[in-house]
């Protein structure tokens, strides 16, 4: 009762204060703002270290270990992917020290959680930027809160490795911003073909976000140079749990085979609602390379085909073949795509500063020039950059099934699993 | 066709027994429990966890009930009834932090991974035409229908259930009348939760794979399915339920599932605008309004003599010069988010209206930017102007029909409104780009000067929260502030005085949105990158709890808000892992202590 007749009084009040003439003082409040405003500016310009920023103003550290900074998703919704990388990169970095550092120095990796949300990537930038014992910039999982940090590090002349951005527009922000990903322009070539291969009527679903959709586009421009009727598509948004209304129309458009272009999880849900729920028995083509799409998808992935970069067991490449080792003493289980990614983002910074020097121009300098970086995806050997695009060369996708239970090499040609 | 009405059915019905329980925590205890949905969660994972170790449907579900129920019982005790009496918007908040801390603590326990849920019925045994359903879908339907029976006849006829309807329309008579106050909201609490950790099993064996961060997009949805229903009657909820379902299942066969958001709260906005209680609610169903209400009555902000603002001012400008780049950096975030709660202030804070949708204004104005600075290549003063401008002409449009509403309905909307405005812009490809986004959005150039250093940006930020206190400031001590407060104080009051309080507030959140729009126009030109996944419902309620926590009508609290909120996760990265649940029992903490917020005094009694 009492919160009721205060309201009523402070009510009242307000409304005379309502009724009162409005005074001026409008034009003093903006007025005296800006009054104090200049006055302190001018006041500082001329005293203070101006807006310079730190690198301006502090020289390089100096000290026996440099840095890598990783931004990453410790926690969040993409927390698993963070998870799968630093695996890779705590192995990467042992084995570099193991070898004798970079440039003599020992070689470490300060990790930043952003959950790869673009505000906190943003925010974490700047301290980054400003730690001269910090020589480049590992991450982030998604592309929208990397690009929220490339714009710092540009700025800082520090080099940001976004080894999982495969965004086409990723590397824009300046030459500073690097990427060995394979660009899904080769990724959804190479899907689209071997689509081709099984099916001349195809329906297609693919996730909402920047890179679904930037997928799909070029998956459909292959298609239709490869003559493949689309019959039937859709979108989804990654939070939705329900699949059904699109995935009845995508199977009562009679097609040959279904494509999914998504991630882990909602490549499972697409599956198991195509195969439990909806009886759907044809050919499958989607998910994604990690134990938690086999896991959630269970018997319905087998068969299944996607693109990638790298296979634990069909790679012929010895020095791989010793990552995979090295991988499973360590942590019980195969590597996948995102793990070899980590993994040799690492060892690339570390191969550039031991070409060069241990230091931010060194990495850069090194991006430009090294032609043979070590390449531990897609066929092995070596790769090096395009300095107009700043991404890989000549790393080429390779197809992966589904088979018993795990991801093997596919053969499009002779239409088998390499174990 | 009929299997898509088929698979809209089921769906329903699993958004239906989660409604129920929404819609008796809504109804009975007048609390919008934003936390409910992590409940659900809480259900699933133990559920998810107890099954795959072998055990069977009966166990997993008494250890799901004893589990939820202790979490409800626990809730209620130590951060909702030390709220009774203060406004129920600070409960609202308060549950928002619990989320949060139950989220995150989920994480930490059960991991980030999605995993396949325990087969504890069988799931696709049956057939009809070209849709597999089973055992589970059925009891899930049937459940519904018989909690919602049980319920009403609890309610109706029990001792128990006449006492907590009896302290939901009236404590103080409740308590004269020799019920034991306590003990029943208590027992509210607990019958919540346990309903939320039971549809968890269900939600858990329809969806198949479940993570523990699903919480908040379950608990969203069963709060829109309890408006279409009528909130606060159960059986709306199962109504709501199955209509919701339905409507998603044919919009999205029709327009995709990009449509997936448009959809949902466009059917949101529909229903509130043409039949605001809902499809069942009577016009009395709900007793009080949980979601709007200010602490003005309670407090009053400080405002500071001319000296105190120019010493602020000063100090303010400085930051700038002797920051660091970290600093700054946290800082450019601090000054925009401060900047759309200082507006924010007017609407929720004067007038009292909770609006839990600001994100899409702030999105609004960060796309403006983004597409005058990078197509039109206007300067970016002018284009952040413009931003302003444009979010507050859509704000308006898009709320135009919900200013007739009342109450709560309205924050409802806003909601609906925000999440309806980042779907359209989702969807107007030729325009924004859509999913790709926009970037190389161009860092800002002001009078010549390209502000490439974070000192520059913060000093620029800075600038613009200086106008923007100052403007916010001038107008609550205005004819027109005060005109805003009389409608937040008391509505009636005010339209007895002649004031029309819809039109008012129509203005207030213009203004709001025009803040808010600057603040996403300065967003889009630090990130140089933007697309709608930035704008979320996180957003949103994070500006809002900004100006809870400083005061909700304070423009300096606001900035003293922001300054916390924002900067606190920044702070807290000590804590690594635990650090949004630190954040979260922060949020529970300031608000179960200080609810007026921390930059206002008491009003004299």
């Amino acid at each position: 009762m009492s919160i009721h007749s205060t309201g009523t009084n402070a009510g009242t009040t307000a409304a005379r204060r309502a009724a009162r003439p409005a005074r001026r003082g409008w034009r003093k409040a903006v007025k005296s703002a800006l009054a104090a405003i200049v006055a302190s500016t001018t006041l500082l310009s001329v005293s203070a270290c101006g807006l310079g920023g730190d690198s301006a103003n502090s020289n390089a550290a100096d000290g026996d270990t440099v840095y890598i900074a990783a931004i990453y998703p410790a926690t969040g919704q993409y927390a698993e992917y963070g998870k799968l990388f630093k695996e890779g990169f705590d192995l990467a970095v042992d084995e570099v020290n193991a070898d004798g550092g970079v440039g003599g120095k020992t070689l470490a990796i300060k990790y930043y959680d952003t959950q790869s949300d673009a505000k906190q990537d943003a925010s974490i930038a700047p301290q980054i930027a400003s730690d001269q014992s910090v020589i480049a910039v590992v991450g982030d999982y998604a592309s929208p809160a990397s690009s929220a940090a490339s714009p710092t590090f540009q700025q800082a002349g520090l080099v940001h490795y976004g080894f999982n951005n495969s965004a086409s527009t990723f590397t824009d922000t300046g030459d500073h911003v690097w990427t060995p990903q394979i660009s899904q322009e080769q990724y959804q070539k190479a899907n689209a073909d071997v689509v081709a291969k099984k099916a001349k009527k195809i329906s297609v679903v693919y996730i909402e976000n920047d890179w679904g959709k930037q997928a799909y586009d070029f998956f459909k421009q292959e298609a239709e140079k490869n003559g493949t009727e689309i019959v039937y598509e859709s979108s989804y948004l990654s939070d939705s749990t329900d699949l059904s209304p699109i995935l009845i129309p995508a199977r009562d458009a009679q097609p040959d085979a279904i494509v999914d272009i998504g991630y882990g999880p909602d490549g499972a849900l697409v599956v198991n609602t195509l195969r439990d729920k909806l009886g759907y028995t044809g050919p499958f083509f989607g998910g994604q390379e990690t134990s938690e799409f086999l896991e959630n998808a269970g018997s319905n992935a087998e068969g299944t085909i996607i693109t990638g970069s790298f296979s634990a067991t069909g790679t012929k490449d010895s020095k791989a073949q010793a990552f995979v080792k090295a991988f499973n003493d360590r942590y019980g289980n195969n590597p996948g795509n995102f793990e070899v990614t980590a993994y040799q983002a690492i060892k690339d910074l570390a191969y550039a500063a031991n070409k060069t020097s241990p230091t931010r121009d060194g990495i850069q300098q090194a991006l430009q020039t090294v032609t043979d970086f070590p390449l531990y995806q897609g066929n092995g050997g070596t790769f090096k950059f395009n300095t107009e695009t700043r991404r890989a060369d000549n790393i080429d996708p390779i197809l992966l099934i589904v088979k018993d239970g795990k991801f093997v090499q596919y053969d499009p040609d002779t239409d088998s699993a390499s174990n | 066709m009929i299997d898509t009405l088929f698979s809209g059915v089921i769906h329903g019905s699993a958004y239906a027994l989660v409604a129920v329980g929404m819609s008796l925590i809504f109804g009975v205890t007048n609390v919008a429990n934003f936390a409910q949905g992590s409940i659900v969660a809480v259900g699933m994972m133990v559920a998810c966890q107890l099954g795959g170790m072998g055990w069977g449907f009966a166990p997993t579900a008494l250890v799901v009930i004893a589990v939820t129920g202790v979490l409800g019982f626990v809730m209620n005790a130590i951060v909702i009834s030390p709220l009774e009496g203060r406004k129920p918007i600070a409960a609202l908040l308060a549950t928002i932090g619990v989320g949060q801390i139950i989220d995150s603590s989920l994480q930490l326990i059960f991991g980030t991974r999605t995993r396949p849920f325990p087969d504890l019925l069988e799931t696709y045994n049956f057939q009809l035409g070209g849709l597999r359903f089973g055992t589970s879908d059925i009891v899930m339907a049937i459940t519904a229908i018989v909690l919602m029976a049980a319920l009403w006849a609890f309610l109706t006829y029990g001792k128990a259930g006449q006492a907590i309807r009896a302290t939901s329309q009236d404590p103080d008579a409740a308590r004269q009348m020799g019920v034991p106050v306590g003990s029943i909201r208590n027992l509210s609490f607990v019958i919540g939760s346990v309903l939320a950790g039971i549809s968890g099993i269900f939600v858990g064996l329809f969806n198949q794979s479940v993570n523990p961060m699903n919480g908040g997009t379950i608990g969203m949805t069963a709060f829109v399915a309890a408006t279409i229903g009528g909130l606060g009657s159960i059986p709306g909820a199962v109504v709501g339920g199955l209509a919701l379902g339905v409507i998603e299942a044919f919009g999205i066969s029709w327009f995709g599932d990009g449509a997936h958001d448009l959809i949902t709260f466009g059917a949101l906005l529909l229903i509130l605008i043409l039949r605001p209680q809902g499809l069942l609610g009577g016009r009395d169903s709900v007793h009080s309004e949980p979601m709007t209400g200010t602490f003005v009555g309670e407090a009053r902000p400080l405002f500071l003599p001319w000296w105190g603002n120019l010493l602020l001012v000063a100090a303010a400008v400085a930051v700038p010069f002797f920051a660091s780049d970290y600093i700054s950096g946290v800082g450019t975030q601090v000054a925009i988010y401060a900047i759309a709660a200082v507006g924010l202030t007017l609407i929720s804070g004067l007038s009292g209206q909770t609006v839990l949708g600001i994100a899409g204004s702030i999105a609004v104005g960060a796309y403006a930017v983004g597409i005058l600075t990078t197509r039109q290549h206007l300067p970016f003063l002018l284009a952040l102007l413009i931003a302003g401008l444009v979010a507050a002409v859509v704000a308006s449009l898009l709320t135009a029909p919900v200013w007739k509403l009342s109450g709560h309905y309205v924050a409802i909307a806003t909601i609906g409104v925000g999440a309806v405005t980042v779907a359209i812009i989702r969807l107007w490809t030729p325009l924004t780009n859509g999913s790709l986004g926009i970037s190389g959005i161009p860092m800002p150039r002001v009078f010549g000067q390209l502000l490439y250093t974070q000192q520059m940006q913060l000093l620029l930020d800075v600038i613009v929260l200086i106008f923007a206190v100052a403007i916010v400031s001038r107008i609550h001590r205005s004819q027109l502030g005060a005109t805003f407060a009389a409608v937040g104080a008391d509505q009636d009051a005010a339209e007895s005085l002649g004031i029309r309080s819809g039109a008012y507030k129509a203005l207030a959140y213009a203004l709001a949105a025009f803040f808010a729009g600057i603040a996403g126009g300065l967003l889009a030109a630090q990130y140089t990158y933007i697309d709608p996944t930035i704008f979320t419902t996180t957003m949103s309620t994070l500006v809002l709890t900004i100006i809870v926590l400083g005061g909700m009508n304070s423009p300096l609290g606001a900035v003293l808000g922001s300054i916390i909120l924002i900067g606190a996760p920044e702070l807290l990265r000590v804590a690594a892992d635990a650090r949004v649940i630190v954040y979260g029992l922060l949020l529970v903490v300031i608000i179960l202590f200080r609810p007026q917020g921390l930059v206002v005094r008491r009003r004299a009694q």
